[in-house]
């Protein structure tokens, strides 16, 4: 019975038959038809292309016939800014439409990088400096050199602000183009430190006089500072200051103490030098034997900040638009105060890339804009970075900008960049844990340096094979 | 001869027919063979030669090394590390989840009011993604404003760094997975319980038997192969674990709660070294398949179907 079923069920030769020749019919349809509909097809219905993968954040600018594709990181209040910009562009160039894909910076270096290798990335994208080895190692950036008017391009070389814009030069090519540039400050909540008997105006002049003012700035549930006896340090209401993002206070620093990461020839780590050591115990200091700054891990200093009960917290030019949303914050930024010996503070840029790959109108259309967003570094400014050019930085606002005039100032005088590397994220990645280790007194200082140095020597000999 | 022939063709003809009987059956499964060919075990294949490449994303040359990469992973210490921590992260997560979720299916499978409601509640987490479940639980368990901190607070103790004590993160992170997650093997142990027939409860209702009794003689050793199969799959789920440590933590305190696929995705992505991020992904299978050997060698055979 079972068996009668099944034969039932089962198709017969001439049903095979068909559907094998529907089949076969089907693929050799498929495999003749147009891999794109026409690009006119008067009055004949377009097949759509699929949709792409929908990405956290998308804008398109214009309706011009040469489309634009730019990715980039910025999905915060920055995001907004460029994306104004690119409208403004677009409308100003008829002919060009660009779409604006926004995505978290982890997930963007991962669709970037699967773009890049399938051979379909975008025309214009967003990275910071430190990315140049790593990817013009490989090939896959476009030498930015006839955009600068020494070539006869568009873009006053000399105007571009240093130290940045010489790393941009890559074994005797230029990469990209810079909008901007970006680091490391000190932001003060004014009426904390006020409160605590201090001027706002006046940076701390040496380490003790930092020390000193964040622990009297640091208060607990009594009403008890940090150089007062019977001060609590399980009920902190309000923290005196805070390491915030591990990697860059340390690099800050340990450039303060004269130290770096590798040595210039790019062969040596030195997390096992003095400078290293220094610079590590200073925060770790701060943290468990002045009691002046949190335990890092599970601190949210942002929102500490935001909610008014941090005095003064080292974080990066970006933070304006983010003070901006909390009106009830009054504040202030200093250059970085000095920890060590040297002033120093930590510097980035974002920087305009396009890749190796694109020629003719997109080409045409990615350098126009890169122009336009070079030329309109001003507009820029309102993300609360930098603007990467001399003359742009001349024409800041202190009204409007004080934040970003300080740290214009700041990067010019003491800014320092990580040594760049084919592997530098690699690289990172291998210290960076150590460092929150130490920090958080899972390890102690020797054995977290100690670790960090054999990681990353180990990265720099494999990259040197 | 004619015989002969005669016999051949009769052959050739049952073939024929079963061939087409089969027919059928290889086409219902062709769409799924297509993609999992194409998908799975592609890749697979593709990895195994990877792994014995110095394979670069963008690299200009991908020389052959025989097993230099999975020489190197053996001599790796943050392999070792994030595995050690994969371990018993998987582990811990996948007892307190059989458990918890077999809890929660007895206790909703008891004729209570409101037992659709219960087990609506009880699944509803799973619904979330795991990025939205690592943010609450990230705010619930933050040293400062965290809703967990705070209660504690209350009966006057101190704020715990949860999320930032090497001892407390990989069970932190463990239970906020079971939070996540129980609802599914708390469906699986509802089918499962349902499937005991209820004359063997009356029966021992009948003898007496008190509730626990009952539990330990008649439901556990008859949910057997549910349990296997809810501890066999939830231990396979979360030796993958990705998601919850690498938004909630980001692998720390130091490489505290790093997991074995964090460690890997970084190698691949992040280091862009595919060669040996295949190799690790090798290793990992190879784990897994050895811990759920032993599963099957342990509980398979008290097994009473």
């Amino acid at each position: 019975m079972m068996s009668s079923k099944l034969s039932e069920q089962s198709i017969t030769r001439r049903e095979a038959l068909r559907l094998g020749v529907a089949l076969v019919g089907v693929s050799l349809l498929a495999g003749c038809a147009p891999a794109k509909p026409p690009a006119e097809p008067a009055e004949v219905p377009v097949v759509a292309e699929p949709p792409t993968v929908p990405t956290p954040i998308v804008a398109e600018a214009g309706k011009g016939a040469t489309e634009l594709i730019y990715w980039n990181g910025l999905t915060g209040s920055d995001g907004v800014t460029m994306v104004e910009m690119v409208e403004r562009f677009a409308e100003e160039n008829q002919d060009v439409s660009a779409r604006v894909e926004m995505m978290a910076w982890d997930v963007y270096y991962d669709k970037l990088l699967t773009s890049l290798v399938s051979g379909y990335p975008p025309d214009l994208f967003l990275l910071h400096v430190s990315s140049i080895p790593q990817f013009a190692d490989k090939g896959v950036l476009k030498p930015s050199d006839p955009l600068f008017d020494v070539n006869g391009g568009p873009l006053p070389l000399k105007d571009f602000a240093d130290p940045v814009f010489s790393e941009t030069l890559y074994e005797g090519t230029r990469y990209g183009v810079v909008i901007d540039n970006h680091g490391w400050g000190f932001w003060i909540n004014t009426d904390l430190v006020s409160a605590g008997g201090f001027d706002p105006a006046k940076r701390p002049e040496s380490a003790a006089e930092f020390i000193q003012m964040a622990q009297v700035l640091t208060i607990d549930k009594n009403g008890k500072n940090a150089t007062e006896s019977g001060f609590d340090p399980g009920n902190v209401e309000q923290w005196g200051t805070c390491i915030s993002w591990m990697r860059v206070t340390f690099l800050t620093t340990l450039f303060q103490f004269g130290g770096n990461t590798v040595d210039l020839a790019r062969n040596r780590a030195l997390f096992d030098q003095e400078p290293a050591r220094q610079a590590m115990q200073f925060w770790h200091d701060m943290v468990y034997k002045h009691q002046g700054a949190p335990t890092p891990s599970g601190f949210d200093s942002w929102q500490t900040m935001a909610a008014g009960k941090l005095a003064m917290i080292p974080e990066g030019s970006w933070m304006r638009n983010f003070l901006l949303e909390h009106p009830q914050i009054n504040w202030k930024v200093w250059k970085m105060p000095p920890f060590g010996p040297q002033p120093a503070t930590w510097m980035s840029a974002h920087v305009l890339y396009m890749p190796s790959t694109i020629d003719g109108a997109r080409l045409d259309a990615a350098t126009k804009l890169s122009v336009y967003l070079s030329d309109h570094g001003l507009d820029w400014a309102e993300s609360g970075q930098v603007p990467a050019r001399y003359s742009q930085q001349e024409q800041l606002d202190p009204e409007k900008y004080p934040s970003t005039v300080v740290f214009a100032e700041a990067f010019r005088e003491m800014g320092k960049f990580e040594p760049p590397h084919v592997a530098l994220i690699e690289l990172q990645s291998a210290y960076e844990p150590e460092l929150d280790a130490m920090w958080n007194d899972v390890k102690p200082i020797p054995d977290g340096l100690r670790d960090a140095n054999a990681r990353v020597q180990a990265i720099l000999d494999r990259a040197a094979t | 001869m004619g015989i002969g022939a005669g016999a051949a063709r009769l052959v050739a003809r049952r073939s024929f027919r079963g061939w087409r009987k089969a027919l059928s059956g290889y086409l219902f499964i062709a769409p799924f063979m297509f993609f999992f060919l194409l998908f799975v075990v592609g890749p697979i294949f593709f990895s195994l030669y990877m792994s014995v490449h110095r394979w670069e994303l963008l690299g200009r040359s991908r020389p052959f090394i025989g097993l230099g990469n999975y020489q190197e992973m053996l001599t790796d210490d943050l392999w070792w590390l994030s595995l050690r921590n994969t371990v018993y992260f998987a582990v811990f997560t996948a007892a307190c989840n059989t458990v918890v979720s077999l809890l929660a299916a007895l206790a909703v499978l008891r004729p209570i009011r409101g037992q659709t409601f219960y087990r609506v509640i009880f699944y509803a987490p799973v619904v979330l993604s795991v990025a939205v479940m690592g943010i609450i639980c990230q705010w619930l368990l933050n040293t400062q404003f965290g809703f967990i901190n705070y209660v504690l607070g209350l009966v006057g103790i101190g704020r715990v760094n949860w999320l930032g004590t090497p001892g407390t993160v990989i069970p932190v992170l463990g239970l906020a997975t079971v939070w996540w997650g129980f609802g599914f093997p708390m469906l699986v142990f509802i089918a499962g319980l349902q499937n005991i027939p209820a004359h063997l409860y009356e029966a021992a209702r009948i003898d007496g038997a008190g509730n626990l009794p009952i539990f330990f003689r008649i439901t556990l050793p008859l949910l057997q192969p549910t349990i296997l199969f809810v501890v066999a799959t939830q231990l396979i789920a979360h030796f993958q674990v990705f998601g919850q440590s690498y938004i909630m933590t980001g692998g720390g305190p130091g490489r505290a709660s790093q997991t074995a696929i964090m460690y890997l995705y970084q190698t691949a992505w992040r280091f862009y070294r595919m060669g040996y991020g295949s190799t690790l992904a090798i290793g990992l299978a190879v784990v897994i398949i050895i811990f759920t050997l032993i599963q099957f060698r342990f509980f398979g055979e008290r097994i009473e179907y």
